[in-house]
């Protein structure tokens, strides 16, 4: 029971007390006999349905979800909030806030964090010339969505949305820290802390809730900015329920449960004081006011390198993303390899057949799985938890982190099996008939060759992120694709050419078969390549922002590649016509081979250094990647105090 | 579940085991919040929280009081005393005994030498009232110096003198809960929500609940003057036209109280003939606000039913500092607006406490608002104290800011710093350091061993934190609020009231008079010493005051609570009785921006430091909204410039040079850059400080650079990296 009078002083106080029915149980959070009126949790406007159309009651009180307990730090104690299964939200009112960080302090203080993250931010976008000018502050945290972009994305499914108050709450202790929640999250809500390696993320102060509170940042916001309460129920003199504000990402992407007051007139222009080559503009559709994100020139920084034009940037190819680089490559590789190995003979190519070259063959069936076993350690020891690699399969359901995992996992178990009977066909042979070992030879080569593409259409859906505009394209499937077909039989042209000259024998017939699927893939990747480039400009804002870094950043880096990839696709096709053989032959393809494999490097390590994220805007110092990379380069951030990680690695 | 997990695991939140909570007072700035620290089983502090029932905060806190508890263990506390026999040698670390005993045969030798003047004590406004009465004792009652002040001349002595001036006392008459009356509120020079957030949160309440017109006077759009409904961007080191401006305006158009003026004023007659100079189209000239506005906003503010004017250090900190305050006092005379309810004339202090060091220190006077220069205030405290008043001079002597000329040219030998750090905070820091130099011997007796102070110090002597002591701060609006000892003093430092006495047992005279060894005990003597007096604290005891979460004096004996406001009944401190209008001409001396130093250069506070970063600096959920110093400059200027954003920049002043870190923003106009005082090596190596001829307050805030884009990034970035300690 929560009882609410005025103290002595005129203060509204709140008192929880347990009446007749309720379990003795103590709250996990203890609050005071006297808490403030404006800390108090209001009562809802009744409104049934939010502005998405989804019912704002979660459950009603009959359902089995109903009357548990959140268990909060062990407390069995479950509270007779009566708003307890009604979706709760943040509504913040954009004209009030002075970003004085009392929300991200209480915050960070509650939730014990270290400097070097937070659940909750404050960043702001400006406008106007002076003194005709407004800075507008925005204060962020998780919006708890009705879509929760983060729980379906996280294949260990650490994210719980609850019937309680519609919280999502993410467990640290599930987590291995891939990271891949803080990539779909259109907000930067979830923060992985390269440290702990592990994400967390805001709690909704869900033990405050529970005893009739508001959550901490809430309690202790000093402008009348930030509030709380069940969604669609606008706060006490407030009139406004805006589902977006200039610099929040588009709402339809998750549905957050994040409501705006802002009626104040902004300039025209909004523009963001990090390094994030964004401005917000203006935009009347039908009568509303929207801020579109549009590119900004690139702000120019010490962390920018020169001013103007092109640069190559070579040394900021590198990220924390650079096992992925590898990852994806290779695992695109051995199932191009694979696929070339195991259909060739179909096709009739026989050179390639276990028959033709027994040693070959197994040699590079083994150098394969060897090499794919490489790319596994790789990724998994980018996780922030390696130990906790087997979660990777908890969420098949919803994650294409999950499904990818399960699909590669399928493709190296039935390439091990294949690789492994087709060495030793006599290694079962004593227990089992040799129909069935040859036919489960069979049978694993095929499931090889299926899950292989199938696991690759999972690792395509995995970009496939609308917070990540750069990535969220079908160009990703050519270039994935588009290296399993160039990559693949590449390897083995190489493998056997060296084999086929070893032997005194030609290799020209060989190889200028497989300059077809080569250079078929190399033109994909172009072809996608140019829908890109098109598709980003014409949609502006954070795609047309990665496509301006791209040409300005890293443009002479990225004319590097398209020269490469262009050179590689006319040597290949021209090889696939010559037939060329013999010292000469090699050399071209040694040519070739090198374009190509160059070129992927450089383009896979450009796909994760171009991205922009919808991110929130971040402050001068504080959520500027631009302040961070310059704390690390010059050796500010070796001062714990600053708040950056001095290695991001 | 909605969707996700099948199983729950228990939801895990973070748990502070809070076993007892502890009530004090927020050792920031002046605004006075309640503050509980949250020990844990072991009584390591662990968390903080607003005291609920506070009457000032009302369970708020900033972000600085939010993370103040980890101030306790924070990086470089002092632990131990520090000793060396030159400021080349190195430091070793010495025992208490040892550090007092050279200490005080130091202070005594340097007077025995040069004379009992040679040695300067500079205090603070953040150590506790019962502190401050101490050092006072000790100051004029033992050592006996002249020279003698503290580091609030750098914030307040504007304030204090403007109200002296125009009332006959320093106070602030007015409260936070003016806000709640008042129908026209003008804010000059203050950025309440960066600089006082828990004031402006009070002040956006009361406009929750009824509007009225808001007018903020500051030259940058700062959030307050962006929250305001009137915005006037007035050019620096002019407010003084305005205010006359005003004044003008309100007379000539009759809007004036004319009997509150005849019933309780003085020097109407020189006053009205001063103004009378400063019509809006002269005055539009000089302050940069168009003559329209400034007879909308005289009218405003003189039709309110009741008006008030609060202001901070865009006032204080400038050439006519004084003359700023007591034309925003005569404002509120000529409209009425003192002493009533929502009409009032507050300054809004700085360090928290301020108005502790402003009562009871013995700075610019004897205890209790007590003037040296009167007889009968020197009988009294030499007949409390057992001294002779012989003893006491006849006058105060030079402020901090004429202290420090003197020891440049070696009348004063030897020096005492007491938690503050001139080495960041006073202006042309390049002359501070020649200055300190030059002494023949320097302690500092602060919290931090990393203060720079220490660079040029011979003994260190390790201070204990706010907390980790007893006693009592007052507040902006006059309210006395009580810092429990929360825990115990960090390594071996100690309180600073134990330093003062054990340095007291060491002369001869101060073993004569007593030097009570506890807090309570030396807030008896201040109950005596102001009972009936305007800061009446007979009413209040140590329990009184934490029970009822601060108390305004007066607080006479036997009344229940403290006083809202001062002069409600319209009797001033002057000898009269009347408060006194003073014409104040205006003089432009600063020095402005030319073809040679095109900008002006403004300097103020962000909400996440404080003061010279000492505390701030080490909390890194704090410290990390502006780590390293930074400026914010009009992008059309950078753009002439070729200085780009999130680059390094070079200023160039008269007095020397600093690097910092560029934000391009509209903030600032085109002629005008700022950078946030607290780093060291920054600001203040540029900073002239010209002198207010009353408060001896320096002009922080107007002074005239050239910018240029650093040639050589990486070494301005090396540079600036090489002058952080924190």
């Amino acid at each position: 029971m929560l009882k609410v009078g005025v103290d002595k002083q005129g203060l509204a106080f709140i008192e929880a007390s347990c009446g007749g029915g309720c379990q003795s149980h103590a709250p996990a959070f203890k609050a005071r006999p006297n808490e403030p009126a404006y800390a108090l949790l209001p009562p809802s406007n009744g409104v049934k349905v939010n502005q998405y159309g989804k019912s704002i009651q979660l459950v009603d009180e009959n359902d089995p979800l109903a009357g548990q307990s959140l268990n909060i730090n062990n407390s069995p104690a479950v509270s007779s909030n009566p708003n307890r299964y009604q979706q709760h939200g943040f509504h913040f009112t954009a004209d009030n806030c002075i970003g004085c960080h009392a929300c991200e302090a209480a915050c960070s203080e509650k939730n014990a964090l270290p400097a070097h993250i937070s659940f909750r931010s404050v960043g702001y976008v400006e406008g106007g010339t002076y003194p005709d000018f407004r800075r507008v502050n925005i204060s962020m945290a998780c919006n708890h969505c009705d879509d929760p972009v983060c729980l379906k994305g996280c294949p260990t499914r650490a994210y719980t949305k609850f019937a309680e108050y519609g919280a999502v709450l993410q467990d640290p202790d599930i987590c291995f820290g891939c990271g891949y929640c803080t990539w779909v999250c259109p907000y930067n809500a979830p923060q992985l802390d390269p440290i702990k390696g592990e994400v967390s993320k805001c709690n909704m102060c869900v033990d405050r809730l529970e005893v009739g509170l508001k959550p901490a940042c809430v309690s202790a916001c000093l402008a009348g900015a930030l509030d709380f309460g069940v969604v669609e129920t606008a706060p006490e003199n407030r009139v406004q329920n805006k589902l977006a504000i200039p610099g929040f990402p588009d709402p339809e992407i998750t549905h957050p449960n994040i409501r705006f007051q802002q009626v104040r007139e902004l300039p025209r222009e909004m523009r963001r004081t990090d390094s994030m080559p964004l401005l917000y503009v203006k935009k009347e559709e039908a009568g509303k006011i929207r801020y579109q994100p549009q590119v900004a020139a690139r702000p120019r920084g010490i962390t920018a390198g020169k001013t103007s034009g092109r640069e190559w940037s070579f040394e900021k190819l590198r990220s924390r993303e650079d096992p992925l680089v590898i990852f994806t490559l290779i695992s695109q590789c051995v199932i191009g390899s694979f696929l070339t190995l195991f259909l060739g003979p179909v096709i009739g190519l026989e050179v390639l057949s276990v028959n033709a070259h027994p040693t070959a063959h197994m040699a590079l069936l083994s150098g394969l799985l060897a090499l794919e076993t490489f790319a596994l350690v790789i990724s998994t020891a980018h996780l922030g938890k390696p130990h906790r690699f087997y979660r990777a399969f908890n969420n098949l359901r919803y994650s294409p982190v999950s499904r990818e995992v399960a699909g590669i996992a399928v493709f190296y178990n039935a390439l091990g099996l294949y690789t492994l009977l087709s060495a030793v066909p006599g290694l079962f042979s004593r227990p089992l008939p040799h129909e069935l070992i040859s036919g489960l030879q069979v049978f694993s080569g095929w499931l090889a060759a299926a899950s292989g593409p199938v696991a690759l259409y999972a690792m395509y859906r995995i970009y496939r992120i609308k917070a990540r505009p750069y990535w969220d394209h079908w160009q990703v499937a050519t270039s994935f694709y588009g290296s399993m077909l160039a990559l693949g039989p590449l390897a083995v042209a190489l493998v056997y050419a060296g084999v086929l000259v070893h032997q005194g024998q030609a290799f020209s017939g060989l190889l200028a078969v497989l300059a077809w699927p080569i250079a078929l893939g190399l033109s994909m990747e172009g072809l996608g390549l140019i829908a890109h480039a098109r598709d980003l400009e014409r949609r502006g804002g954070e795609a047309a922002a990665s496509r301006m870094e791209q040409r300005t950043r890293f443009g002479k880096t990225y004319i590097l590649r398209n020269t490469g990839l262009a050179l590689a696709i006319a040597l290949v096709g021209a090889l696939g016509v010559t037939h060329a053989d013999g010292a000469a032959g090699f050399w071209v393809w040694a040519l070739a081979a090198l374009l190509i494999v160059a070129t992927a490097l450089i383009g896979r390590a450009l796909f994760y250094v171009l991205v922009i994220p919808t991110t929130m805007p971040g402050a001068f110092f504080w959520r500027n990647q631009g302040f961070e990379q310059h704390a690390r380069e010059t050796g500010l951030a070796r001062m714990p105090q600053v708040g950056v990680l001095p290695d991001a690695h | 579940m909605l969707f996700g997990r099948h199983t729950k695991n228990p939801i895990k939140i973070a748990d502070k085991d809070v076993a007892d909570w502890k009530y004090t007072t927020c050792g920031y700035c002046s605004t006075g919040c309640s503050i509980e620290v949250g020990l844990d089983a072991e009584g390591k502090a662990v968390t903080a929280r607003g005291v609920a029932d506070a009457p000032v905060n009302r369970g708020k806190l900033c972000i600085k009081g939010i993370f103040e508890h980890e101030l306790f263990n924070s990086a470089n506390r002092g632990k131990t005393p520090l000793l060396r026999e030159r400021a080349i040698d190195a430091y070793r670390e010495v025992g208490w005994d040892e550090a007092l005993d050279h200490t005080a045969a130091e202070i005594k030798r340097v007077q025995e030498k040069y004379g009992r003047d040679s040695i300067a004590i500079i205090s603070t406004g953040q150590i506790l009232t019962e502190e401050f009465y101490t050092l006072g004792k000790l100051t004029r009652g033992v050592i006996g110096t002249n020279n003698y002040d503290g580091n609030t001349t750098l914030c307040m002595a504007s304030a204090v003198s403007g109200y002296k001036r125009s009332f006959g006392s320093d106070g602030p008459p007015g409260c936070y809960e003016d806000f709640e009356h008042t129908e026209c509120l003008m804010a000059f020079g203050s950025n309440l929500p960066e600089q006082h957030p828990i004031i402006y949160w009070r002040l956006k309440m009361a406009l929750e609940k009824r509007r009225f017109p808001v007018i903020v006077v500051d030259p940058r759009v700062t959030m307050f003057a962006q929250m305001a409904d009137i915005h006037l961007p007035v050019t620096p080191g002019t407010d003084l036209v305005l205010l006359n401006a005003l004044a003008h305006v309100i007379l000539k158009e009759g809007l004036e109280d004319r009997d509150y003026i005849d019933t309780h004023t003085t020097g109407f007659e020189e006053f009205s003939a001063l103004v009378a100079h400063y019509d809006p189209v002269t005055a539009a000239g000089i302050c940069g606000i168009d003559e329209d506005t400034i007879r909308h906003v005289a009218r405003l503010y003189a039709k309110a039913g009741a008006a008030m004017s609060i202001w901070t250090m865009g006032i204080n900190q400038s050439t006519h500092g004084s003359d700023g305050v007591v034309a925003i006092n005569s404002l509120n005379l000529i409209t009425g607006n003192i002493g009533k309810p929502g009409g009032t004339s507050l300054s809004i202090t700085g360090q928290c406490n301020a108005m502790g060091t402003r009562e009871w220190s013995s700075c610019s006077g004897l205890p209790g608002y007590r003037a040296l220069e009167k007889e009968k205030d020197r009988e009294t405290i030499a007949n409390y104290w057992g001294i002779d008043p012989g003893f006491f001079p006849g006058r105060r002597g030079p402020f901090m800011t004429d202290i420090f000329p003197a020891m440049e040219t070696g009348q004063i030998k030897a020096l005492w710093l007491i938690a503050t750090n001139p080495m960041t905070s006073m202006p042309n820091i390049p002359r501070i350091r020649k200055t300190l130099q030059n002494l023949e011997f320097l302690v500092v007796q602060d919290a931090y061993a990393d203060v720079e102070t220490t660079q040029y110090a011979h003994v260190y002597l390790p201070a204990a934190l706010w907390g980790e002591k007893e006693g009592v701060f007052t507040n902006t609006e006059r309210r006395v609020n009580l810092v429990r000892k929360v825990v115990e003093p960090h390594g071996d430092s100690k309180p600073d009231l134990w330093i003062f006495n054990q340095i007291a047992k060491r002369f001869e005279q101060g073993r004569k008079i007593r030097f009570p060894e506890t807090p309570a005990e030396v807030f008896e003597e201040m109950r005596e010493l102001s009972r009936g007096r305007m800061l009446d604290y007979s009413g209040m005891t140590h329990d009184k005051i934490e029970m009822q979460r601060g108390i305004q004096w007066p607080c006479p004996e036997n009344a229940g609570s403290g006083s809202p406001r001062l002069y409600a009944d319209g009797v001033f401190q002057h000898p009269d009785a009347k408060a006194k209008l003073i014409p104040l001409p205006f003089v432009d001396n600063n020095e402005r921006p030319d073809q040679q130093f095109p900008f002006w250069l403004n300097s103020g506070r962000v909400v996440e430091h404080f003061h010279t970063r000492t505390r701030t600096g080490k909390i890194g959920n704090v410290n990390k909204f502006s780590p390293t110093p930074y400026m914010e400059m009009n992008p059309d200027s950078a753009k002439e410039l070729g200085i780009g954003h999130m680059t390094y920049a070079r200023l160039i002043s008269r007095r020397g040079y600093a690097v910092v870190l560029v934000q391009l923003t509209h903030r600032v106009p085109h002629n005008m850059v700022f950078i946030p005082f607290h780093f060291h090596e920054c600001v203040n190596r540029l900073t002239l400080g010209l002198l207010d001829p009353y408060s001896r307050q320096p002009a922080f805030k107007q002074c005239a650079v050239k910018i240029e884009p650093a040639t050589d990034q990486l070494a301005a970035a090396a540079a600036n990296v090489a002058a952080r300690s924190y």
